[in-house]
């Protein structure tokens, strides 16, 4: 039975050629936005991502620190935060002497002031600003501990520019889920209308409306994944072509997001040829 | 089978029907004879529920009440096979299409069953050599005999013509006539409505005769009247007599 209303889909998608390219087209416009925005948001994840990962938190030892208790600071913080590396007094002075670039400058101070400290590299989950400040808080209170530094200020604007950044996704994302919502159930109801003839003749032979609305459904699926699938197409050439004439770094997005960006397409679909056809087939089928 | 208990149908200020009563039992021959506007294609359309009675109850089989959902209307629809006097055969889909529609809505067969379901109504109407013409390619006759084979193929209880020879030749029309009537031999039930006289004296069974919404008479063909029923609006005794 399923081959029969997939035939009586694509007979509906022939008849109506010009209602089903214009449904096309106008749904490939609208996808095609929404992918834009798919893609610069996880071409700013990755940059978040990357930016992120150099996130760390400086825990500045006390001078009299033992050996034995840095090395047991250094297990601990592995354990609970993220793998912790020893810069010694020396390291840090001659790190900030790289830094100045003019020894000239330095000859006047005749003791290195520089603490020594351990550099921790966090661990993905603590790489956002209220669990880097629950952190630092936590790592203050080790009595080998003089003080702790994270960024805090820094921290706070990468994440305030990543939660925006989603915000607009999403919210772009349901603008033109919505449009294509309006689209497909324009475009069924005028393709129900158009076939208001047929349908009342099967509706007079004992058809039920799942029966005359399978079709329909079926052909806004088509629809859907035709235009899904030329809105991804368009979206990886202009990537391609981006990231070889302008910005090498720009990268498509994953495959499972592809699938993702299809399913929710025919998903809306599904909704909006069901949500026409409930209000239409009681209009038509007498 | 079907049953008509006191029902009136109104469009506005205009009856249809007024107060309308009859039965037809399984395999009858009933034809509605009446000018038009008398009231027959309203009888037809109460029948297949695509309106309803303003009064009084209409049964078919074991459907009956004014309010039946639309998925019981569509199970109703597919006890009767209907014949209409414009063919209404769908103008994309070949003969044999429009056939196997109706078999696919019945949703009674599996896919290997349909072909030879539809060739055999083909063949019992005599299309079977035109089953892959779409309908501009037919006369009306054979329009018409292949919404007969549409209105057959999934054998129903009742077959409902509204008016099957209106739009054919003589020849063509008495054809049809005589199809009906080996379908309606064969046992299915056949309410037919037609505004000609000489059609309702070709068929066998009763004739019910319906003046502006009202039975005026319901005979026998060859036998006592079974109903003198209410004369018209309007209509004197000396005019009934007459």
């Amino acid at each position: 039975m399923f081959f029969f209303h997939l035939r009586e889909a694509l007979r509906s998608f022939r008849h109506h050629r010009g209602l089903a390219t214009t449904a096309i087209v106008a749904l490939t416009a609208v996808l095609t936005l929404a992918g834009l925005f798919l893609v610069l948001d996880y071409n700013a994840q990755v940059a978040l991502q990357f930016i992120g990962d150099r996130r760390e938190m400086v825990v500045y030892l006390k001078d009299d620190v033992t050996e034995i208790q840095r090395n047991a600071l250094i297990q601990r913080l592995a354990q609970l935060y993220g793998t912790a590396t020893y810069v010694s007094k020396d390291d840090a002075w001659h790190e900030f002497t790289l830094q100045v670039g003019d020894p000239q400058l330095l000859e006047a101070v005749d003791q290195n002031p520089l603490p020594s400290s351990l550099r921790v590299h966090l661990r993905a989950e603590l790489l956002n600003a209220p669990a880097m400040a629950a952190a630092a808080k936590q790592v203050q209170q080790f009595p080998e501990v003089e003080d702790v530094r994270y960024g805090a200020e820094w921290v706070r604007r990468l994440d305030d520019l990543n939660s925006g950044l989603r915000r607009g996704a999403l919210t772009a994302g349901a603008a033109v889920g919505l449009l294509a919502i309006l689209i497909i159930y324009n475009t069924i109801r005028l393709t129900v209308l158009a076939r208001r003839h047929p349908i009342e003749i099967m509706s007079r032979l004992g058809a039920t409306d799942a029966f005359v609305a399978r079709p329909f459904v079926i052909e806004a699926l088509i629809e859907a994944l035709i235009a899904a699938a030329l809105a991804l197409g368009i979206l990886f050439g202009a990537q391609e072509a981006v990231a070889s004439q302008w910005l090498t770094s720009v990268v498509f997005i994953p495959w499972t997001w592809a699938v993702a960006f299809a399913g929710a397409t025919l998903a809306l679909a599904w909704l909006a040829a069901t949500l026409a056809l409930s209000r239409v087939l009681r209009a038509v089928g007498a | 089978m079907i049953t008509f208990d006191q029902v009136s149908k109104r469009f506005g200020e205009r009856v249809a029907l007024d107060s309308v009563s009859w039965n037809m039992n399984e395999g009858e021959c009933v034809v509605f004879l009446g000018h038009s506007g008398a009231g027959k294609t309203t009888v037809l359309r109460l029948i297949t529920h695509e309106t309803l009675p303003t009064t009084g109850r209409v049964v078919v089989g074991t459907f009956q009440g004014s309010r039946l959902t639309r998925r019981q209307r569509a199970l109703l629809r597919r006890t009767l096979g209907i014949i209409y006097e414009d063919f209404r055969l769908l103008g994309d889909r070949t003969v044999f299409e429009n056939v196997a529609l109706a078999v696919r809505i019945a949703g009674h067969f599996r896919d290997d069953e349909v072909i030879p379901r539809v060739l055999y109504a083909l063949d019992e109407v005599g299309l079977k050599g035109v089953q892959a013409a779409y309908p501009h390619e037919l006369s009306a006759g054979e329009k018409q005999r292949a919404a007969i084979a549409r209105a057959i193929v999934n054998r129903p209880a009742v077959i409902l013509a509204d008016e099957p020879t209106g739009a054919l030749e003589p020849q063509s029309a008495r054809d049809v006539l005589t199809l009906l009537q080996k379908i309606h031999l064969e046992g299915a039930a056949l309410l037919l409505v037609t505004t000609r006289r000489e059609v309702a004296e070709v068929l066998p069974g009763r004739v019910i005769e319906l003046r502006e919404g009202c039975v005026i008479s319901d005979e026998e063909r060859g036998g006592a009247p079974r109903v003198r029923a209410a004369r018209a609006p309007g209509e004197s005794d000396a005019s009934m007599e007459a």
